[in-house]
């Protein structure tokens, strides 16, 4: 309840900043969405030499697509501290959040939110619906609550994971070069698992889980394939939970290894 | 109470040697080497409440860091210290709430936004009612004089004026003590006393402990009451300031006019047998160097007797020289002993 207002409080502060360059916030929604159009592209173009991936039809990948936007999008509005380590770190912005009586991390997180980026999400909806609606698939109420508990699963999937890549720099003395890395891996996510080999299939469902924040619980509402994918969906909150606690875990631990910068 | 209360704290890092050369970057590629570097020395002192006390020491002595232990920033390598009656990095979000802090170096206000909603949004995060935020704001306003600056962006705020928003910002919840790095540091000689005067009444008002670490030794000279100084890391000198000065001043100087031309061996020759020293400043004036192993009222009488003198001028030794003194001619081992043996 105190970090709802807090986060409330800090939302109306981002207003007030960013209203004042409000072409800023225009180019940045622009150019997410045209980063998300061209992975877009890529999987039409795919699917114009192939009929269907590993079992998958093209519906089904962009359905697929289409909800890895949404939680993505979430994740990139609340977690998007991609500076974290020049700006906290190396330049000591750590001593000022340590010195407020809130959780650091979710101090870093409210003052680097980003709502542009939730524009994905709604653009992803927008593709999953149409694709829902193209295959044809039955619609129950309970599907857009089972929806939301997905989502949030995914979101959480994702926080957690970059929670922990953003606590390395408590450790390390140079900011690594792990992020980048990690944004590669997260893409294979996006598509039907069953494509890659069964090491990599094991890395991205159960190490790595970035398989549960599109294709696992994706799969949940789309015809049952043969090897069955959808079993897992339900499994994604529980993923959420574990990832984002072991991610906050490691963070409170590297918050006690900060040496703080300079003077 | 005490409200500081430190213990045989000590902090070492962890530095990586860099070796020279590609060849030696490539080795540091594949084989790191790191070497401990202790940046505070066992250092122990207590401050009770409502006392302002100054840390000094030259850059790199240990201050920030030390600074950065108390406000549970940083975690000690070894050593107790209580603070607030909190230990600072175990019950950190508890503790913050009880102390203000300000880095003159870096600013705790948003950038683009409105001072004033820099300060609201700081009121939910120490959960300040409305109430007594008001209050408290008004006071420190009409105190520091900041009436017109509280709609500006901090972004067009001047140094003098951002600082002093600063101070606002870190004492809007009512803390009872106040860490202070570097105040005063680039700030022009109306705010410097402006902020001083507003530090001074406010620990007398308030009973506010004070601790602030400034290289200005006016700023210490017109607030605190007690310095501590480090130096590489350890406690060098713990105590009152007018006892640092009599206790490292070499001596005093003494000025004479006098009434005619004067000759420098005709003066030596007056205070013969004591270890003083001459300078001529100009035909008629001299300069006179009495250390305190010799009796002024000696030196005087000598000088009195032999000369018709006009005008006579004592100088003490000001705090920043003596201050330069320690830190250069490395007498830090020197006052190490003598605090030692005292």
């Amino acid at each position: 309840m105190r970090y709802a207002v807090l986060f409330w409080e800090y939302i109306k502060n981002y207003a007030k900043t960013r209203l004042t360059y409000r072409a800023d916030f225009w180019i940045e929604v622009a150019s997410d969405l045209l980063f998300q159009f061209v992975n877009l592209i890529f999987i039409l173009v795919v699917f114009q030499h192939t009929p269907s991936l590993g079992g998958w039809s093209e519906l089904e990948v962009v359905f697929v697509y289409g909800f890895f936007m949404i939680p993505y999008g979430l994740f990139s509005t609340f977690f998007g501290i991609w500076n974290f380590s020049e700006r906290y770190i190396v330049k000591g912005e750590m001593d000022r959040v340590l010195t407020r009586p809130a959780h650091s991390l979710f101090q870093v997180l409210f003052e680097n939110i980003d709502p542009p980026s939730m524009v994905g999400s709604i653009v992803g909806a927008g593709i999953m619906a149409y694709c829902w609606t193209q295959m044809g698939l039955p619609f129950h109420l309970t599907d857009l609550l089972l929806m939301l508990v997905l989502v949030v699963g995914a979101t959480l999937i994702y926080g957690g994971l970059y929670t922990a890549l953003n606590a390395v720099s408590f450790y390390s003395d140079a900011p690594t070069g792990i992020v980048p890395l990690m944004y590669n891996i997260q893409n294979y996510g996006r598509y039907p698992v069953n494509i890659y080999n069964k090491l990599i299939r094991f890395v991205l469902t159960w190490l790595l889980p970035f398989a549960f924040v599109g294709v696992i619980p994706a799969s949940y509402f789309l015809e049952k394939k043969s090897d069955d994918l959808s079993q897992l969906a339900l499994l994604t909150p529980v993923m959420g939970l574990i990832v984002f606690g072991l991610g906050l875990a490691f963070w409170n631990h590297g918050v006690k290894k900060y040496r703080g910068a300079g003077s | 109470m005490l409200a500081i209360d430190v213990k045989d704290l000590r902090k070492d890092f962890r530095v990586q040697k860099n070796r020279e050369g590609l060849s030696g970057a490539l080795k540091d590629l594949f084989k790191r080497e790191y070497r401990e570097v202790r940046a505070v020395k066992d250092i122990s002192f207590q401050i009770p409440q409502g006392e302002i006390c100054g840390y000094i020491g030259e850059n790199g002595a240990g201050k920030s860091t030390t600074i950065k232990m108390l406000t549970g920033i940083l975690v000690p390598t070894a050593g107790s210290l209580k603070v607030n009656g909190y230990v600072p990095y175990k019950d950190r979000e508890k503790f913050v709430n009880g102390i203000g802090v300000v880095f003159g170096q870096r600013s705790q206000l948003w950038w683009d936004i409105g001072v004033i909603e820099s300060f609201q949004l700081l009121r939910k995060v120490y959960r300040v009612s409305e109430q007594d935020f008001k209050k408290r704001l008004d006071n420190l306003v009409e105190r520091l004089q900041l009436g017109d600056l509280l709609n500006r962006p901090v972004r067009k705020l001047s140094l003098g004026q951002r600082m002093r928003c600063e101070l606002v910002a870190s004492l809007l919840h009512n803390p009872s003590i106040l860490f202070l790095d570097e105040p005063t540091i680039g700030l022009d000689i109306v705010v410097k006393t402006e902020i001083r005067d507003f530090l001074m009444q406010m620990n007398k008002e308030e009973g506010t402990t004070i601790l602030l670490t400034t290289h200005d030794l006016q700023d210490i000279e017109a607030l605190c009451s007690r310095v501590i100084m480090l130096d590489d890391g350890q406690i060098i000198y713990d105590g009152g300031l007018d006892e640092l000065k009599t206790r490292w001043s070499k001596g005093r100087e003494i000025q004479f006019q006098f009434a005619a031309q004067m000759k420098l061996a005709r003066l030596q020759e007056l205070t013969q047998g004591l270890a003083v020293d001459w300078s001529m400043e100009n035909e008629v004036t001299a300069k006179l160097f009495v250390p305190h192993e010799v009796s002024v009222s000696e030196a005087m009488a000598r000088v009195v007797s032999g000369a018709d003198i006009r005008d006579i001028k004592i100088f003490e030794t000001n705090t920043d020289e003596i201050v330069r003194g320690i830190y250069q001619s490395g007498s830090a081992d020197i006052a190490k002993k003598e605090v030692a043996s005292s």
